[in-house]
């Protein structure tokens, strides 16, 4: 038998023969794996998850009229500004009081098809209108009329008094449409009943008037605020404003969050190298006799090294990928429950995990190996 | 000359002299028994036989070399070669099997050969104990293992310290049995023991007290042979 098979099934016996007090030691170097790689997970994944969420997460930027309403042609106008790449979507909106049941709720006229570039986060039960002739209702007001998807629903508009026939009754104008699907978003979008612009033009005998257009942007937002000053410079009947909210906690957010991982994981680690050094240190008390025992057998102070060192290693190294199983459910169950996102599995993490739990658990049992070379085998054997 | 020569050694702790000025010659395939009162320095003078201790004072010469001012580096390689280890309290490592034990000392010492360390077993009539725990094997095996794991690298010298202290009647027997074979071998074995039965079946028997040699009587009948019986 090689010298080196000897080796390994000592510390492997070692291991297994006495993993009741291993395992102590194991658990300690798992759990600080399991954090260390979970929280490096989240430290890279999540921002980018995020940031992409972020990004989505409704406009970044808004065209209000800078007086009373504006065109669709005013919208291209501005768009020309920003260059085609960074256009996630662009939606115009225009807002008008209908009647549903004989009972008044704001309709929106949109394209649905960009809604769903720019409000990402839109929850639709059933399907997004495709063409015209159907619509999107808001989930409580699918509660309130008790309409759900493929029911349909006549909307009713009355037209605005043109003073041209004072004597005669305005008549409704109606429109009738299905239900293509209900949305949730737990906000105030629920209230309103989303129509394609042209369905509400047609409704309201009006057309080319827009209140509001949302716009999707993937820029910084040093670029986005340049776009922002151009568009209400150049085109004057547009307002171009940024939506504050979310372009600048996207990047506060994320450099605060990032910090804060950092430093959770430095500490981590420290906590773990305690905590290992220690059990080290009571498995190098445990076992003096042992200790003295080999030493007397023949074995040399770099014999004794190597095999506590092996072991401890070994301990790293099992420690180190159950931390990274365990660690990459941690980051899954952090991101899924505190930010919805689910992360991407980075193969790179479960090798760098294995390497920094191997070299923190070397790191900390240097101390406790050095005191065990100090044992002397005359005063270890000497009795009981 | 003789394997072992002990010259005017001391051993001083504080004003305790745990060996005052002992000398003492073993030639090699000797048998010699040890024998003292508790305190005498019997272990203190094993210990500096056996390289794990320094004398205070004097000069040990084992196979013609001083021993006595080696580093502790060289210590741990001379009685890795030379000397062979029995203790009182058996000292296994108990996470190895008893042939795992015995392969510990082929490790330290050259290469672990585990046929050789079956037959080492063998010898000590443990070879079907081989797979065994110690905590799953009696006190007298587990000294027996002892015994193989001490013979396994031919060894110029077998020091035990007390090795039948803890044992019952029959497995002294089988241990002294045990010694009678490796004398017939050629081994030279040093025994430290307070049982006088144990020690009256070697050739020569030193008697320790203060630290000092203070009698020494020869086996008369000794013929080598295995008459030990109780
Ligand atoms: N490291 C030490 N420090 C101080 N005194 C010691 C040390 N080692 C041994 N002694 C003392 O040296 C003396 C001899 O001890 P030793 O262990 O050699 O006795 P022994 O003959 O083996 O006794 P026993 O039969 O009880 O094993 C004792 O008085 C002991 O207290
Ligand atoms: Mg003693």
């Amino acid at each position: 038998m090689k010298k080196r098979q000897m080796y390994f099934r000592m510390i492997t016996a070692s291991l297994i023969r006495r993993r009741s007090r291993m395992l102590v030691a194991l658990l300690s170097i798992a759990i600080g794996a399991t954090i260390l790689s979970g929280l490096v997970t989240i430290y890279y994944d999540v921002p980018r998850q995020m940031g992409a969420q972020f990004r989505n997460y409704g406009a970044n930027m808004i065209f209000t009229p800078s007086d009373g309403s504006f065109t669709q042609a005013d919208i291209e106008d501005g768009r020309s500004y920003i260059e085609s790449a960074d256009i996630v979507g662009v939606t115009p909106y225009r807002y008008e009081s209908v009647r549903i049941h004989e009972l008044p709720v704001m309709a929106a006229g949109t394209d649905l098809t960009q809604a769903k570039l720019t409000s990402p986060y839109w929850s639709v039960e059933g399907e997004y209108p495709s063409g015209t002739g159907s619509l999107l209702l808001g989930a409580s007001l699918s509660e309130q009329f008790r309409l759900f998807v493929g029911d349909t629903v006549t909307v009713s508009y009355t037209p605005e008094f043109d003073g041209r026939s004072e004597d005669e009754t305005i008549l409704d104008n109606t429109i009738d449409l299905t239900v293509a699907g209900v949305l949730e978003t737990g906000g105030p979008e629920e209230d309103y009943v989303y129509l394609q612009l042209s369905d509400l033009e047609q409704l309201t005998g009006k057309s080319g008037e827009i209140d509001l257009a949302e716009l999707s942007i993937s820029a910084n937002s040093d670029k986005l605020r340049s776009y922002a000053e151009k568009i209400s410079s150049s085109v004057q009947a547009l307002d171009a404003r940024l939506v504050k909210r979310v372009t600048e906690s996207e990047t506060t957010v994320l450099t605060k969050l990032q910090a804060l991982v950092l430093l959770v994981t430095v500490v981590v680690l420290a906590l773990t190298m305690i905590c290992v050094a220690t059990t080290m240190t009571a498995v190098v008390t445990e076992r003096r006799r042992e200790i003295g025992l080999r030493k007397a057998i023949g074995a040399s102070n770099g014999g004794i090294i190597k095999e506590f060192m092996g072991e401890g290693m070994l301990l790293g190294g099992l420690g180190g990928i159950i931390g990274s199983v365990l660690g990459f459910i941690f980051a899954q169950q952090v991101s899924v429950h505190v930010f919805s996102s689910s992360i991407t599995f980075m193969p790179l993490i479960v090798p760098v995990t294995i390497l920094v739990s191997v070299a923190v658990t070397g790191v900390s049992c240097l101390l406790p190996i050095r005191s065990a070379t100090q044992i002397d085998p005359a005063l270890v054997l000497k009795g009981e | 000359m003789s394997l072992l020569e002990l010259k005017n050694i001391y051993k001083i702790y504080g004003d305790l002299h745990a060996l005052d000025d002992v000398n003492l010659k073993v030639e090699k395939g000797e048998w010699l028994s040890i024998m003292g009162p508790s305190g005498s320095g019997k272990s203190t003078m094993m210990n500096i036989i056996g390289c794990m201790d320094k004398p205070s004072k004097g000069e040990v010469l084992l196979d013609g070399v001083d021993i006595s001012k080696e580093s502790s580096k060289n210590l741990t390689t001379i009685r890795r070669d030379k000397i062979g280890l029995i203790f009182q309290q058996f000292h296994l490592v108990g996470y190895l099997t008893a042939i795992e034990n015995v392969m510990l000392a082929q490790y330290y010492h050259s290469v672990p050969d585990e046929k050789e360390a079956l037959e080492a077993l063998d010898r000590v009539g443990l070879a079907d104990r081989a797979k065994h725990l110690p905590s799953q094997l009696s006190g007298g095996e587990q000294q027996r293992v002892c015994v193989a794991r001490a013979l396994i690298n031919y060894p110029e010298i077998i020091l035990a310290d007390e090795p039948t202290g803890n044992l019952d009647d029959a497995n002294e027997k089988i241990v002294v049995d045990l010694f009678h074979k490796l004398h017939n071998e050629g081994t030279t074995l040093i025994v430290v023991t307070h049982d006088p039965e144990v020690a009256e079946v070697a050739q020569r028997t030193v008697f320790l007290r203060n630290g000092k040699l203070h009698k020494e009587t020869i086996n008369e009948n000794f013929t080598g042979e295995i008459k030990f019986d109780k």
